[in-house]
C-alpha cells in the first residue's frame, strides 16, 4: 500500500499514460459488449422475451423457426406431456408489408400466438387482440417511426391480407425486424391463402412453425421420443439459429476477447519493463528487510488500482455515451453484464501482472551488495 | 564488552567452471559494542561475499554468524528477512534510497515493515534526521539531495529499527574527501553513541583514521594491520 501509492504519485506521467491506455481499452470493451448485447437483444427480442425453456421444431428445419412446420397433432402430444397450458403454438413468418396511404414498404415478422397464452407480450398502448378478434394486430412500437398508428391498416404483400393495428408492444423483434402479433385465426387464414397460392392443399394441417414449451429435462427427452419427426431445441439454440444471430455475435465476441487479451498484454509488458527497470530497487528493499510477499502485493495493488480506476472512468463514459446514442442504435448493458465484464477485465489485468510478480520473486537481495549505482 | 557481531570459522566456496574456489577460509571476526571496523582488500578478495554473509544475505558453506550472541544458521528465508529488518542496518554504495519516497518516508517505510505504528515511526524518523542534520530536507526526494545527504539518510534509515549491527558497503565511494569524512564520522559517532557494532567495507584510505580497527582480507581471512606501520 505504502510503496504502491507513493510510487504512483511520484511517477505520475508514467502511470497516467498507462492508465489512459487501459481506460481506452476498457471503454472499448464495455462499448462493444453493450453493442453486442444490444444487437443480440434487438435481433431476437421476441424469442428471448418468451418464457419458454424449449421449442419444438420440425426435424429438417435446422432449428430455424421460419423453416419449420408442425401440426395440431404435435401440439396435442407436446401438451399431453408438459400439460396443455405449458405448450403454446407459435407461428413465425417474415414478410413485407405496406401501410395504407404510403407506398413505404416495411420488413416485419409475423408472430402468431394464442392471445390468452403466455407467449403474448403485454400491450403498452392501445388494446390487445383476443382469440375472437379478426383482422387485428398488435405491433412493435418501432413501427411508429414509420408512421404507423393505432388504427392504421397494414397490408401483407405476399398474401394480400390486411390487419388493423389495435395496439403497440415494445421491444419485440425477430431477426432485427419489428414483430407483428396475430391471433391463431388470422394466422390460419394467412396459411390457407399461402397454400392456395401455392396450389397445394396439403399444407393446411401443418399450421404452426413451432411449439413453445415450458418443460424440465425429462419432459424434453420424453417429447423428443414421442415426436419422431420433430426436434426439441433449447431456447438458446433456437435464438442462435435466427438468421444472422450467430455471425453477428461471433464477430463481436471475437473483438471483445481480443480486447481482453490486448489489455492483459499491455499491462504485462508495461509492468514487466518497469519491474526490470526497478530490479535493483527491489533488491535493496529485500536486503533491508522487505518481504517478497510485501513487494508482490505492492505490484498487484498498482495493477488493481490502474484497472479499477480506468474501469470506473470508462463505465461513466459508456453511460454518458449511452445517453446520447440515437434510439436506432441498439445498446444494452445491464448490471449483470457490466459487472461480469468489469470482473473479467480486472481478472485479465491481474493475469497480466503475473509476469512481473514472477520477476519480483526472482530478484535476489544479494544484488544490493557491491553495486555502484542502482 | 559485548560483541554484538561475531563471525566464527566462516568458510565459503563457490563452484566455478567445475572448480571449487574458496573465497573465505576460516574467517573470524568479533566486533564489540560501539566499535567501527573497516575491512579493506583488493577487488576479488571476497569483501562483498564477507559482507553478504555478515548481512544474512548469503549462507556460509560452514561456520556461524552470531548476532547479539544468537546464531542465524538454519533459519529460513522469512526469518532471515526479519533478522535483516530488525537486527541489521545496511548502508549501500550509492543511490540506495527508494527514488519515489521522500526522506522522511524512507525511514517510515522501514519502521512500517517492522510493524511500528505510524506516529512513533514519524517521531523517531524526525529525531534521527534532526540528529544527522537533515531536518530541512525532510520532504525532499532523493534526486534533490547531494551525495553526502543521501548517505546520511541511508545511515538514518539503517538506524531506524534500532539494529544490533550496522553494515556499510563502500559508503564513501561516490563522495569527495571532505563529505566522505563527514559521513564516516557520523557513522562512527552513531555506532559509539548507540552501542552498535559497525562494519564498513571500503577502498577509501582517507577515512581509515576514523575507524577503531582496520582489517585486511587476505587469502580468505581477516588480518589486522597497525595503521602506524603503513
Amino acid at each position: 500500500m505504502y510503496l504502491a501509492i507513493r510510487e504512483m504519485k511520484f511517477a505520475k506521467v508514467r502511470y497516467s499514460l498507462i492508465a489512459i491506455i487501459m481506460l481506452l481499452v476498457a471503454f472499448l470493451v464495455l462499448f462493444v459488449t453493450g453493442l453486442a448485447r444490444g444487437l443480440a437483444y434487438d435481433n431476437a427480442a421476441s424469442i428471448q422475451n418468451m418464457s419458454a425453456t424449449h421449442f419444438i421444431m420440425e426435424k429438417e428445419s435446422n432449428h430455424r423457426f421460419t423453416r419449420s412446420q408442425l401440426g395440431e397433432g404435435d401440439l396435442a402430444q407436446a401438451g399431453s406431456i408438459t400439460g396443455e397450458k405449458n405448450a403454446q403454438p407459435l407461428g413465425v413468418k417474415m414478410t413485407t408489408v405496406t401501410t395504407k396511404g404510403t407506398a413505404h414498404k416495411l420488413d416485419v415478422t409475423l408472430l402468431a400466438v394464442r392471445p390468452e397464452g403466455w407467449l403474448m407480450p403485454s400491450v403498452t398502448e392501445g388494446t390487445a387482440i383476443t382469440s375472437q378478434s379478426e383482422g387485428q394486430a398488435v405491433v412493435d412500437d418501432q413501427l411508429k417511426d414509420s408512421g404507423i398508428e393505432i388504427g392504421s391498416e397494414i397490408l401483407d404483400q405476399a398474401s394480400g391480407m390486411k390487419w388493423i393495428v389495435s395496439g403497440f408492444v415494445s421491444h419485440e423483434s425477430f431477426s432485427h425486424s419489428p414483430a407483428v402479433f396475430l391471433n391463431e385465426r388470422d394466422w390460419q387464414q394467412l396459411q390457407q391463402s399461402a397454400a392456395r397460392q401455392g396450389a397445394d392443399g396439403t399444407a393446411t394441417d401443418k399450421s404452426y412453425s413451432a411449439i413453445a414449451v415450458k418443460a424440465n429435462k425429462e419432459q424434453a427427452e420424453q417429447m423428443a421420443s414421442a415426436l419422431p419427426d420433430a426436434e426439441v431445441v433449447t431456447k438458446s439454440e433456437a435464438v442462435s439459429a435466427i438468421p444472422g444471430y450467430k455471425e453477428e455475435q461471433g464477430s463481436l465476441l471475437m473483438m471483445i476477447v481480443f480486447l481482453f487479451v490486448i489489455s492483459a498484454f499491455v499491462l504485462a509488458v508495461f509492468f514487466y519493463v518497469i519491474t526490470i527497470q526497478k530490479s535493483s530497487q527491489f533488491g535493496i528493499l529485500k536486503a533491508i528487510g522487505a518481504r517478497t510477499a510485501y513487494l508482490v502485493r505492492s505490484v498487484a495493488l498498482q495493477v488493481l488500482l490502474l484497472s479499477l480506476g480506468s474501469l470506473v472512468v470508462s463505465v461513466l463514459l459508456v453511460q454518458a455515451i449511452e445517453a446520447v446514442l440515437p434510439n436506432g442504435m441498439p445498446f444494452k448493458l445491464d448490471v449483470a453484464t457490466l459487472a461480469g465484464t468489469c470482473g473479467a477485465f480486472v481478472g485479465m489485468s491481474l493475469i497480466g501482472s503475473l509476469l512481473s510478480v514472477w520477476k519480483v520473486t526472482r530478484i535476489d537481495a544479494l544484488d544490493a551488495i557491491g553495486r555502484t549505482a542502482a | 564488552m559485548r560483541h554484538r557481531l561475531r563471525l566464527e570459522n566462516i568458510k565459503r566456496t563457490f563452484e566455478d567452471g567445475g572448480m571449487q574456489r574458496t573465497i573465505l577460509d576460516n574467517l573470524n571476526l568479533q566486533v564489540s559494542e560501539g566499535e567501527l571496523v573497516a575491512v579493506m582488500g583488493p577487488s576479488g578478495s571476497g569483501k562483498s561475499t564477507f559482507l553478504s554473509i555478515a548481512g544474512a544475505l548469503l549462507e556460509p558453506t560452514s561456520g556461524d554468524v552470531l548476532l547479539d550472541g544468537e546464531s542465524i544458521s538454519g533459519k529460513n528465508k522469512k526469518e532471515l528477512t526479519d533478522i535483516r529488518l530488525r537486527q541489521l542496518g545496511f548502508i549501500f554504495q550509492s543511490a540506495n534510497l527508494i527514488p519515489y519516497l521522500k526522506v522522511e518516508d524512507q525511514l517510515v517505510l522501514v519502521a512500517k515493515l517492522g510493524g511500528m505504528n505510524k506516529s512513533t515511526a514519524v517521531r523517531r524518523a524526525r529525531e534521527l534526521l534532526n540528529k544527522l542534520g537533515l531536518t530541512p530536507r525532510l520532504n525532499a526526494y532523493p534526486d534533490k539531495l547531494s551525495g553526502g545527504e543521501r548517505q546520511r539518510v541511508a545511515i538514518a534509515r539503517a538506524l531506524m529499527n534500532d539494529p544490533a549491527v550496522l553494515l556499510a558497503d563502500e559508503p564513501t565511494a561516490s563522495l569527495d574527501a571532505s563529505r566522505g569524512t563527514d559521513v564516516v564520522r557520523m557513522l562512527a559517532g552513531e555506532a559509539k553513541e548507540r552501542g552498535k557494532s559497525a562494519v564498513m567495507v571500503t577502498h577509501d584510505e582517507r577515512i581509515l583514521s576514523l575507524c577503531d580497527r582496520v582489517l585486511y582480507l587476505e587469502d580468505g581471512r581477516l588480518v589486522e594491520k597497525q595503521l602506524a606501520l603503513r
